[in-house]
């Protein structure tokens, strides 16, 4: 049997994650390519309902990349951000999806490197949690 | 203990403190919401002033105008100043609408009543007291949950197929949300195509709850009206009152409890608000 390849969602921000993920691509980084990218304004605009509809139509994981604390473009974002995807995880580890398919990052404009990085340590934890158990609920 | 709440009410009537009492009254074998104002035949109704735990809707919303009874009356009487006998979980319910705007609190005297041992257990409350009791005695909450103790116990793969199970019983009668003084939302997101399919039984697992789950996470007044509506026995409250807890514990914030308290969404991480002007009145 082929090795499980997972889907992953990432939810970039267009001020700092994205274009981290476009220096991470002219550089010639390295990374997985389980990963697909949805370019949003802010991760404050990430509401947790996104991240249930990706994991309720079958990502494997869902990345949630903001600027660091104190760069927001929009000045509070990603301290929404932060305080949302804290409830969420309760949340997800009471209906029993593990918590850890859901991750938030801060990667900068100029992070590159860490933007890979990120991704690779995350494909690599969803690949050892297995296939998203709500595949199953859905099928 | 309802003689004193009639007498008080009668009082506060009479003093012309209050222009009206907003409470239950008993009507035709049963109990209704109805205005009690300060004229003559308003306080001779005084006598049918009642209280009951099966029927509490006092400062809930009304569906399907997704209009808060309080707030229709302020809009349209606002110098209206209305007394209302509250327990605890409703006086809880009417901090909260402030806080978001919906009623005004300057123009409410609350009647704290506490409730009985018997009535906490009944509801498995945690809370049986209101802030500012005014009539009764306080008796202490239950606490030590089971249902949330066995929740906990379970492994990840075993919550799942718990709520697999209790979510599939759902029919999408929207009772829960109807029931919740804290859902006064115009458009819901529920009802919204985007978020969970139309037209199919039972409704997405886990989607359509856990917008109920995290729309209320930090505003559950733990009322428990929700489970009480949900005609499949849904254990809802299991999540709602775990879910209070975590509050207090992530953010040091409990609902329901000072209209200056901000919602831990609304503030930045250090707890400073993040816009300057609130919305407030109605």
């Amino acid at each position: 049997m082929a090795e499980f390849e997972p889907k992953i969602l990432a939810f970039c921000c267009n001020w700092c994650s994205y274009a981290g993920a476009d220096l991470a691509g002219v550089s010639r980084l390295q990374y997985p390519p389980n990963i697909r990218i949805i370019r949003v304004m802010c991760s404050g605009r990430v509401e947790p309902e996104f991240v249930v509809k990706a994991l309720s139509l079958r990502a494997d994981g869902v990345l949630i990349l903001g600027c660091h604390i104190g760069d927001c473009h929009y000045i509070y974002g990603n301290h929404r951000t932060k305080k949302r995807m804290a409830i969420l995880e309760r949340i997800l580890g009471y209906l029993g999806i593990d918590p850890a398919r859901v991750r938030l990052e801060w990667v900068s404009a100029s992070e590159g490197a860490r933007f890979a990085e990120v991704v690779r340590q995350f494909t690599e934890e969803i690949k050892k949690l297995g296939p998203n158990p709500l595949k199953e609920v859905r099928a | 203990m309802i003689e004193n709440i009639r007498d008080l009410a009668r009082k506060w009537l009479e003093s012309k403190e209050v222009d009206a009492i907003f409470g239950l009254k008993e009507q035709d074998g049963g109990v209704a919401p109805y205005l009690f104002t300060g004229r003559v035949n308003g306080i001779s109704e005084l006598g049918k002033l009642t209280t009951s735990t099966q029927y509490r809707r006092l400062c809930y919303t009304c569906r399907p105008s997704k209009d808060n009874i309080l707030s229709l009356m302020q809009r349209r009487e606002p110098n209206m100043k209305i007394g209302i006998v509250a327990r605890g979980c409703e006086e809880r319910a009417l901090v909260e609408l402030a806080k978001r705007g919906q009623i005004d609190l300057e123009k409410i005297k609350i009647m704290g009543i506490a409730c009985s041992q018997e009535e906490a257990k009944e509801c498995k409350c945690e809370r049986p007291y209101p802030n500012n009791l005014v009539i009764g005695e306080r008796v202490e909450g239950v606490s030590g949950d089971e249902n949330i103790n066995a929740l906990l116990s379970k492994s990840l793969p075993e919550r799942l197929a718990f709520w697999r199970h209790e979510l599939s019983k759902c029919i999408k009668c929207y009772g829960c949300r109807d029931a919740c003084p804290m859902c006064f939302c115009k458009d819901c997101k529920m009802e919204q195509k985007i978020f969970t399919e139309t037209g199919s039984l039972p409704p997405e697992i886990p989607m359509f709850l856990f917008i109920r789950f995290y729309h209320i996470s930090e505003r559950c007044i733990g009322c428990g009206e929700c489970e009480k509506a949900c005609p499949v026995d849904i254990p809802l409250l299991t999540i709602f009152r775990q879910l209070r807890r975590d509050m207090k514990d992530l953010f040091d914030y409990e609902a329901g409890i000072a209209v200056e308290q901000e919602s831990p969404l609304l503030t930045t991480l250090d707890e400073s608000p993040m816009r300057k002007e609130v919305t407030s009145g109605v």
